[in-house]
């Protein structure tokens, strides 16, 4: 689309014939005109890599374009860095939240604009200016707490107030609801909407397509570096919308048959935690597995689910309660006798330790196996029986890459989860721990999880999943349990009819399951 | 074009091909970081009033005059490639061990006991104390290695601690019980004849100097860690826990194991250049024999980046600058100080790593605007 076809006069923020390559020659935005009236609240969606955060970042002046041009208000603007964009009114609010934990909200806010007089920050004035923003645009806050001690949603709406502050006329909001639970989701929507009154023009960077076809009057979709269109939200559905973002058709629906669970693999008893580190503790969890079925975990991020999945793991030691998978007690082995006792872990940051980015696909293939048969003999790696594994993994689990050789950092997310999930599902396992499976993965790649789980399900596997996601919850899970600080607060036996507005209430603490419902049906598990 | 990373659109032929370019740049590279660092001696002696061509002349053709000056080359660069490999190895498992000079002396000392106590038939003689001096390197690293992966000490304090100790006991071992009675100087008594090194000269026909057979044992050593590091299974874990700790701990492997595997061969290592000190040179324990040399082991593995099979050419290069400043400083004007400046020269560039990388990124930016 051009500019000239946006209704409403002059654009608020448009690029003009932009186009930017990195350094390490990724050209991540090539020639996208873009503009975006005042007070529209303008949806940009696209596969990762597909160039949209480069894009906001060409906007708040983090990117400089290698050629085009920014206009904001209907001027050229050359900005050398967000400094530039604040003064021309333009506030983003990044995924990874960027506040100082330590101060107050009304810190935050004030920060860098600090009223008061003589380098002294008036904090009285600093927490009635925050109260007044509050009020005004509907995002509450105490402005009085401190960052560390409130919610995920709340150190968000600060961020947002923060912009208001500098005087922000054009808000860029990079993921917002991903660390959101559903009820979150809908207040800050609320809170943009009353913003668009007040004629905010509103940039919402977003992959979940339900969500987006919610908040935004029209939708930018890019694809490869390029603007594939641009259309009236009205009109468009989330297959329209993910054929565009594709390329080509594609179906999102996943077919998944009727779970067949037999005995229970897993079993978790009175689970204990106590974190020696910065962690959450957990209390008294228990739960079952099955062969053939999938469990998911909801929970709002930073409830215990990744401790819990660490303890799987062989991670983290537990501090109480029995972990069994099979027969095996897992008290005091460590990662080497989870895995031999038939644990797969797809870990939830692949960059922290899902893989080592420096070595080749085919060294990160054989991390758990390289020790045995066929891989190698009295300590002697036999290269040519591991470069075969790793074509076949390749092969198997269509991982693009011109050479087994190839640094796995050099793949794109998708491409580096599935060298992750390949390693994990062709191990076999009996229990698969897989925590945030497709984050940060394309739709094309998410489908292809999606359906390797099952089938592994289906193979008889164990599968605990634990998500942020819950429509990929909804989607995958046969049973589903909720977390909430460290406890397990509900219990679906079926996510038939289940919705994420209902889990969300769970998530949140409005409602929670008695203990015997939680704990129905488990069997006496006693240490060996 | 689909979505992706510049690597995944490539053919394999195509990514072979920008794989061997990216290693013609890398020699390329590091030529020109030589050169830089002579250009920079250069203007440095020119600065201070001295005559740059003689000196230069002098250092770089000197070493290979005469051939005993290539006997002292092959000396030094067998000592200082395998004090190199030794400081590779738990850097490959990024432990930043500075424990080459105790280790060092550690097998100096054990070498040079035996040698000079134990009575031995021929061959023995030379294989037991050279057996005694990599074991005593190897404790000497296991020190610092079990501190580090059991304890979570900084390596990097316990080795540099563990040096000033070892040199201390080297010292008053040598000063007291080791010394030779009657002597004025402070050393101790020669190894025992059967227990030295054989020269190359009686192999080569030519005089060496002290060049040894000490060289080949260092190339073999050479090729023993290549294949240890891409062929055997510790390679590939000592390998896992440098290139990520918390993916080789998700997989499975025993991390603080594979510390202290890196720190023992390490250790053996440095043990092995310390036999070559005493059974191929010295014939004696000396106080200071060491030198410096344990931190310039350290300078040829930044240059070869830990890599086995270069470090050999870093040494061979590094020691024939030494050697070459010598003749440099004996036959004309300038001083050893100068190859300091080049050493440093060259430590800065391969160490910010600046140059080629920049190259690199030009050379990308082109080929995609094009």
């Amino acid at each position: 689309m051009t500019p000239a076809q946006s209704p409403g006069g002059t654009p608020a923020v448009a690029a003009v014939a932009v186009t930017k390559t990195y350094a390490n020659g990724v050209r991540a935005v090539r020639g996208v005109d873009l503009a975006v009236s005042a007070g529209e609240i303008r949806a940009v969606v696209g596969e990762n890599g597909a160039g949209k955060s480069t894009l906001m970042k060409l906007f708040y002046g983090l990117e400089q374009p290698g050629s085009g041009e920014i206009a904001i208000g209907g001027d050229t603007a050359v900005l050398h860095g967000p400094g530039d964009a604040i003064a021309r009114g333009v506030g983003m609010v990044h995924q990874n939240l960027m506040l100082v934990p330590s101060f107050t909200i009304a810190q935050n806010v004030v920060l860098g604009v600090e009223p008061g007089r003589r380098g002294r920050v008036d904090l009285k004035a600093a927490v009635e200016e925050t109260a007044r923003l509050a009020e005004e645009s509907g995002l509450q806050v105490d402005p009085k707490a401190r960052v560390d001690q409130v919610s995920v949603g709340m150190r968000q709406r600060t961020e947002i107030l923060k912009a208001l502050h500098r005087g922000a006329r054009v808000l860029i909001l990079d993921e917002p609801t991903a660390v959101l639970t559903p009820q979150e989701t809908e207040d800050l929507f609320a809170s943009v909407r009353r913003l668009r009154e007040t004629g905010m023009t509103v940039l919402f960077i977003s992959h979940k397509l339900r969500e987006v076809r919610e908040i935004s009057d029209r939708v930018s979709v890019m694809r490869a570096g390029a603007l594939v269109g641009t259309v009236d939200t009205a009109e468009a559905t989330d297959r329209s919308l993910a054929s565009m973002m594709m390329g080509r058709e594609v179906t999102l629906e996943v077919v998944k048959a009727q779970a067949r669970p037999s005995g229970a693999v897993l079993r978790v008893r009175d689970l204990g935690y106590r974190p020696s580190d910065a962690g959450v503790p957990l209390d008294g969890v228990g739960f079952d597995v099955a062969a053939g079925e999938i469990v998911g975990l909801a929970g709002v991020e930073g409830n215990g689910q990744t401790e819990l999945a660490e303890i799987l793991a062989g991670l983290r030691r537990p501090t109480a309660g029995v972990v069994r998978v099979g027969g095996t007690d897992l008290a005091g082995a460590g990662v080497a006798g989870h895995r031999r006792a038939g644990i797969g872990y797809v870990p939830e940051d692949r960059l922290h330790n899902g893989a080592a980015l420096d070595e080749s696909i085919a060294d990160n293939l054989v991390v758990d196996r390289h020790d045995r048969p066929p891989l190698s003999r009295r300590g002697r790696l036999r290269l040519a029986a591991v470069r075969a594994h790793a074509e076949r993994l390749v092969a198997d689990y269509a991982i693009r890459t011109p050479d087994t050789a190839v640094p796995v950092g050099a793949l794109s997310g998708g491409n580096m989860q599935k060298v992750v999930v390949a390693r994990e599902l062709s191990a076999r396992p009996r229990l698969l721990v897989a925590s945030q499976l497709t984050r940060g993965v394309d739709i094309g790649s998410m489908r292809f999880m999606y359906e390797r789980v099952i089938a592994a399900r289906d193979d008889g596997a164990a599968v605990f999943l634990v998500s942020a996601d819950l429509s990929e919850l909804l989607t995958l899970a046969d049973r589903l349990l909720v977390i909430k600080e460290g406890r397990l607060v509900g219990r679906f036996d079926s996510t038939r009819g289940l919705t994420e507005k209902k889990v969300g209430l769970f998530m949140l603490g409005v409602e929670r399951h008695d203990r015997g419902h939680i704990g129905s049906g488990l069997d006496e598990v006693t240490t060996t | 074009m689909s979505v992706g990373t510049l690597v995944e659109t490539e053919d394999r032929r195509e990514y072979r091909a920008t794989r061997r370019r990216g290693l013609a740049i890398d020699v390329g590279m590091a030529v020109a970081t030589i050169m830089i660092a002579l250009l920079v001696g250069f203007v440095v002696i020119l600065a201070t009033g001295h005559n740059p061509v003689e000196a230069y002349s002098a250092m770089l053709t000197g070493p290979l005059e005469r051939s005993t000056r290539v006997g002292r080359w092959l000396e030094d660069a067998t000592t200082l490639t395998l004090l190199g490999l030794s400081v590779a190895i738990p850097f490959r498992a990024r432990q930043i061990s500075l424990g080459a000079e105790s280790q060092l002396y550690a097998g100096a000392l054990a070498a040079g006991v035996v040698a000079i106590v134990v009575p031995m038939p021929p061959v023995v003689a030379v294989i037991v104390p050279v057996v005694a001096a990599m074991g005593a390197g190897a404790a000497t690293g296991l020190v610092p290695g079990v501190m580090k992966a059991r304890l979570g000490a900084n390596e990097i304090v316990a080795t540099l601690m563990l040096n000033a100790i070892a040199v201390r006991v080297f010292d008053y071992l040598v000063n007291g019980t080791l010394r030779e009675p009657g002597s004025t100087a402070v050393h101790s008594a020669s190894i025992q004849h059967d227990a030295a090194l054989p020269s190359l000269r009686e192999w080569f026909g030519v005089p060496l100097g002290r060049a040894n057979i000490g060289l080949l044992l260092m190339l073999l050593t050479v090729v023993a860690l290549w294949l240890l590091m891409t062929r055997t299974t510790i390679g590939y874990r000592i390998r896992m826990v440098g290139a990520n700790q918390d993916f080789a701990e998700y997989g499975g492997i025993a991390v603080p194991r594979v510390i202290e595997w890196s720190f023992v061969i390490g250790g053996a290592v440095a043990g092995l250049a310390g036999a070559h000190l005493v059974l191929g040179g010295y014939g004696r324990l000396e106080p200071g024999l060491v030198g410096s040399l344990a931190f310039e082991g350290i300078v040829v593995a930044l240059l070869a980046r830990n890599n086995p099979l270069v470090v050999v050419v870093a040494g061979f290069f590094y020691s024939y600058l030494r050697v070459g400043g010598d003749i440099m400083e004996q036959q004309t004007d300038v001083g050893t100080e100068i190859v300091v400046v080049i050493q440093a020269v060259i430590v800065l560039l391969v160490t910010a790593q600046a140059l080629p990388d920049l190259f690199k990124r030009r050379l990308v930016r082109t080929r995609v605007t094009r």
